[in-house]
């Protein structure tokens, strides 16, 4: 699928309650009339503060490349849930599933993100796990 | 903003119980057979990276129907720890639920998750509901920031925006009540000082324990000037001067914002190795109609350390969201010159 596919989704209209938990209120930034589910390939993953960024390349119809932004997690929290700097490399293909930014510029919340072969690619879990990350010792 | 995030179902089936003394003691003793290190200075040793995960998800005001109960009964907790593994395994199926629906928000991945349930059914443990006292009339006209729990995503400046999302603070009870990530402190300890390291926002609370005064009514800011000593184990944290008009209460500084006129006491109760109780009372005559208590565990976990937090970075979501709104106003100034 090497297109940007417009979503027409009925559930758009149960969008507005989105809760908006994180680092800012995602009613503000992403428009639920602007739904994106596209592949694209990834250039770089930017492990930055207070969101991670997933930046990756889409090829159009026409042959035509556009980059994308989609954002992630919190890097820490990622860091937490098992994923690190090898997680995410690039080259890799994904498949985008969410909404545009509202001011149209080419950034996307990134709702759903798998790779091709339809494996989540946020998988593990905090939980009694402290992830690659080094620990500290406990007193 | 009231960062809720269910992560159980909330049961109350069979909740006849009420908070009893026992629950109470039950929360705040001592581990069996565990004695209260010291530093070589001899002060209660409270250091290391502590978090309130356990408690994520957890209401800051009870639900009504729960009443005046604390605690959930054995039979609930037993419940919400089958809800908690069960939540485990679907963070580690590989695929995407058939179901799952496409939103503006962000995917339920983000989260970190607590360990264990949390016994309590609210963060506020005193008045006996469980709730927040009424807000004063002069409080209601504040403004509450966007993103603080304003629900008008359409700021016109970066001023409207929560102290929060700005990458400025949280304020104190904000930068420790459980949300849904990022919620390490770790605690560092000097003769006559101890600090506290918050991994959102970085905030770095240097506590004095030498008895000095308060700063003067003109020296204000966003967390305050705190001032410790020790009270057996506990450690014990008034502080005042703060800036007015800023953050709340509620997780990361959000609801409406307290005065300046607020005053915090904090209690620092380590109750095993790796557990502490932590309480705040919180008097803002400015504010609420009355004092009032939160107060949950917090626990050290293996591996589990504060990152770095330098959150000014990277936050592309002030411009998109400024951007996004001046977008809006254009679409529908168009819309209403009929242009479209």
């Amino acid at each position: 699928m090497r297109k940007i596919v417009v979503v027409l989704t009925a559930a758009i209209s149960l969008l507005g309650a989105a809760p908006a938990w994180g680092h800012h209120a995602f009613a503000a930034e992403f428009d639920a009339d602007k739904p994106i589910k596209f592949k694209g390939t990834v250039t770089k993953m930017e492990w930055i503060n207070p969101h991670a960024w997933i930046h990756i390349d889409v090829t159009g119809e026409d042959g035509k490349v556009t980059s994308w932004m989609i954002e992630a997690a919190a890097p820490n929290a990622l860091l937490r849930r098992g994923w690190t700097k090898n997680s995410l490399l690039k080259g890799t293909e994904i498949l985008v599933e969410g909404y545009q930014a509202k001011d149209g510029a080419n950034r996307g919340n990134g709702s759903i993100i798998t790779f091709t072969d339809g494996k989540k690619l946020f998988v593990g879990s905090s939980a009694g796990d402290p992830g690659a990350a080094p620990g500290t010792t406990i007193k | 903003m009231r960062h809720v995030v269910v992560i159980c179902g909330f049961l109350v089936a069979g909740a006849a119980l009420g908070q009893t003394a026992a629950g109470q003691a039950k929360a705040s003793s001592a581990a069996k057979g565990w004695t209260q290190p010291k530093t070589p200075w001899g002060d209660p040793d409270l250091q290391g990276t502590w978090t309130s995960d356990d408690c994520i998800g957890t209401p800051l005001n009870r639900p009504a129907n729960l009443g005046d109960r604390l605690y959930y009964t054995e039979q609930e907790l037993a419940q919400r720890q089958a809800n908690l593994e069960r939540q485990q395994q679907n963070d580690l199926v590989e695929t995407v639920a058939p179901d799952a629906r496409v939103s503006t928000g962000p995917p339920g991945h983000w989260g970190e998750r607590a360990r264990r349930p949390c016994k309590q059914t609210s963060l506020v443990i005193d008045p006996p509901n469980g709730r927040t006292p009424d807000l004063l009339p002069e409080a209601k006209l504040r403004p509450v920031p966007e993103g603080a729990g304003n629900g008008n995503p359409k700021a016109d400046s970066w001023e409207d925006f929560s102290y929060y999302i700005r990458c400025i603070s949280r304020g104190v009870p904000g930068s420790i009540f459980p949300v849904i990530y990022g919620n390490g402190q770790q605690i560092v300890q000097g003769k006559g000082f101890v600090t506290i390291m918050q991994e959102m926002v970085h905030e770095a609370r240097v506590i004095p324990l030498d008895g000095r005064p308060h700063a003067g009514p003109n020296i204000r800011s966003y967390m305050g000037d705190p001032r410790g000593h020790w009270e057996g184990n506990t450690l014990v944290v008034e502080t005042t001067n703060f800036l007015g008009n800023r953050t709340g209460i509620v997780g990361n500084g959000g609801g409406t914002p307290t005065s300046d006129a607020m005053k915090l006491t904090e209690r620092f109760t380590r109750t095993g190795p790796n557990e502490m109780r932590y309480e705040i009372t919180i008097d803002d005559p400015k504010t609420y109609a009355s004092t009032f208590k939160v107060g949950f565990p917090l626990t050290q976990e293996p591996g589990y350390q504060n990152f770095e937090y330098a959150c000014h970075e990277g936050n592309y979501a002030m411009f998109d969201s400024l951007s996004g709104a001046r977008a809006q106003e254009k679409k529908a100034a168009a819309k209403a010159a009929g242009t479209k």
